[in-house]
């Protein structure tokens, strides 16, 4: 019977396929959109998220607020008292950070520079691509090394190696400085643009830059088997009390993704309570074409009332006749939906995956609204006077 | 000497005296505007099984509702109808299609077939409603009813690629094909020809003599009058 059914929904919506295509054309476009948008949305978070977490999703930078004396606090056994005080911090390096015209020859360029530990390469997941990161006794003994990032190196030394070369750093005056590494390609995060960034020892650059004294970030790294995220509330409840909360800034890649997803999910639901509301709709619209239906068929229902269809045989007929439409709309609506975030995600160049939830949310969905839209015509044709339906014309 | 099926005996006594339509004093009232229009006013009937009986009147006598209570298409204000030993007093709108699709076997003037589908599928309609039968059976039942009415080489045709005596046939046996008690045919030449008209009525006497009940409503004398029995119905009551 069911089968039946089906095929008889079928048939008569390759009856007036024009028709049929019109009055799907809200589910589909609700399905499509509710689709693209929660399947963007999981490309759109997944890539930011990518890239939020690309130095470490165990990484936290702190630093003073520009003009409070927090500056004073983070001195340089700041770093020992944060360790001690809040659990769970694995790794705390200072670094200092400023910009300074850099040259090659005749080439010259400005870039920021920034004085750091021999161990920040490994612990923010950046290798080198030629040379070395410079080492422990660099820093002991201030030497002027210098690490390019890729970007930098490229346009000091076009086409050729720097490792082994000398380039002048100006602070007031300026001082020529061995490259000892070429880095490679490391997307931005969290403020770091490390592509257009040289980095030094940090001795070197309290030595030779730094007029007061003080650290501009720590890089915080959280020991194994914690939560990032623990571990940042911990720090902020210790610097609250320390420092007072305006004082200071910190930001870790565990507390922005977190922001960025629960920023993304509130617009997921906002825009896929949009795509419901146009299956809502659409589901109007599938009432009124089953009520023409319905109408039209009053001789059929008259027929088949006379040769033996119960009330609920006719109900069943044209809910599944509901059904089926809906359904062919929300697969429609989901080919439309893939589609589209696939186009979308191609020119934003995301990743791309589709939202199983999505696909499946949708068409439930659809199907949900054949029956809840599709039952009143469908009680409608059931309730007819089988005497009347015969005898219409 | 046999022994005595006491059981068979009762059987073909039940089948000679319990009519296999009986109605008794049945009214059928309509409520239009203010005024009660009594359609049937007092009509009581018995036709048996196997017989071949034509219900005949004016337009406006009450033929037409008369039928749809036998039909079960309708109940009564009141009196009593027994389809074949089933009470339709009283009884909901499934309990009706049950008795519609079971024991009676309709026949329209026009014809009523459903368009989208064809022959053999209109015919195989009323077996879906009866439940429980397979696509293979409903199929050769279908085959085997429209092979009785001489259409086995027109079953894939829509009903549109078909004459209005072939449509007719086929409608005939959409009506065989539950074998129901009853054929109520409602006019069943009145869309066609003489010609045509006349090979329809032999497709009934033939029914009719391999034991089919037939029960035939018409305003037409000459078919009327041509059945074994009539029923005259005038102003809702009936004719002596």
């Amino acid at each position: 019977m069911v089968v039946q059914n089906i095929k008889l929904a079928l048939g008569s919506m390759k009856g007036g396929k024009m028709r049929t295509v019109l009055s799907l054309l809200g589910i589909i476009i609700g399905v499509a959109s509710v689709v693209t948008i929660l399947t963007l949305g999981n490309s759109a978070s997944g890539s930011i998220t990518s890239s939020i977490t690309s130095s470490g999703y165990d990484l936290i930078y702190l630093s003073p607020m520009s003009g409070t004396k927090t500056r004073e606090t983070f001195d340089e056994f700041f770093a020992e008292k944060l360790r001690k005080n809040v659990d769970g911090i694995g790794q705390v390096m200072p670094t200092v950070s400023s910009s300074a015209n850099l040259r090659n020859g005749s080439i010259t360029t400005r870039t920021s520079i920034v004085g750091v530990n021999s161990n920040y390469a490994s612990m923010v997941d950046y290798n080198e691509s030629y040379g070395k990161w410079f080492g422990v006794e660099d820093n002991i003994f201030k030497r002027q090394v210098v690490v390019l990032g890729s970007d930098v190196a490229e346009k000091l030394f076009p086409g050729g190696n720097a490792v082994g070369n000398y380039i002048t750093i100006y602070r007031d005056q300026g001082k020529k400085y061995l490259v000892v590494a070429v880095m490679e390609e490391k997307d931005a995060s969290l403020g770091s643009s490390f592509n257009s960034t040289v980095y030094i020892p940090y001795n070197t650059y309290t030595q030779r830059f730094q007029r007061v004294s003080g650290v501009g970030t720590y890089v915080i790294k959280v020991a194994e088997n914690h939560d990032p995220k623990v571990v940042n509330n911990d720090a902020q409840k210790y610097l609250d009390e320390l420092v007072g909360s305006d004082n200071y800034m910190m930001i870790s890649s565990a507390s922005l993704a977190e922001m960025v997803s629960s920023v993304t999910g509130t617009l997921s639901v906002f825009l896929a309570a949009i795509g419901g509301i146009s299956l809502l709709v659409g589901g109007i619209g599938i009432m009124n074409i089953m009520l023409v239906s319905v109408a039209e068929r009053t001789k059929e229902i008259g027929i088949r009332k006379a040769l033996g269809a119960s009330p609920r045989v006719i109900r069943g007929q044209f809910l599944t006749e509901a059904i089926t439409l809906t359904s062919f709309g929300g697969v429609v609506g989901i080919a439309l939906g893939i589609g589209l975030s696939k186009m979308v995600a191609n020119i934003a160049g995301w990743g791309f995956s589709v939202s199983v939830d999505a696909c499946l949310l949708s068409v439930g969905f659809s199907m949900a609204i054949g029956i809840f839209f599709g039952m009143y015509p469908a009680a409608k044709a059931a309730k007819m006077d089988p005497i009347d339906s015969l005898n219409y014309e | 000497m046999n022994k005595i099926d006491w059981e068979e005996v009762a059987r073909r006594i039940d089948a000679r005296t319990l009519p296999i339509i009986y109605m008794h004093d049945v009214h059928r009232y309509y409520i239009v505007g203010d005024i009660v229009v009594k359609a049937l006013d007092g009509v009581s009937v018995k036709i048996y099984k196997g017989d071949f009986t034509a219900i005949m009147g004016p337009s406006g006598s009450g033929k037409s509702t008369l039928m749809n209570l036998v039909g079960c298409l309708d109940t009564p204000t009141s009196g009593k109808i027994l389809i074949d030993g089933e009470d339709t007093r009283g009884l909901n709108e499934t309990e009706l299609a049950y008795i519609r699709n079971r024991k009676i076997g309709f026949v329209f003037q026009q014809f009523n077939l459903l368009g989208k589908i064809n022959a053999l599928e209109n015919v195989m309609t009323p077996l879906l409603y009866c439940g429980g039968i397979s696509l293979r059976e409903r199929r050769e039942r279908a085959e085997q009813a429209l092979e009785k009415v001489g259409l086995a080489d027109r079953m894939k045709h829509l009903p549109n690629e078909l004459s209005g005596g072939q449509k007719q046939r086929v409608a005939i046996a959409r009506a065989l094909v539950t074998r129901p008690s009853i054929i109520l045919a409602d006019e069943p030449t009145g869309a066609l020809d003489t010609k045509t008209g006349e090979q329809i009525m032999e497709l009934f006497y033939s029914l009719n003599s391999e034991g089919n009940t037939i029960v035939v409503v018409t305003h037409n004398d000459e078919i009327g009058n041509a059945c074994p029995n009539q029923i005259r119905i005038r102003d809702g009551k009936r004719e002596a």
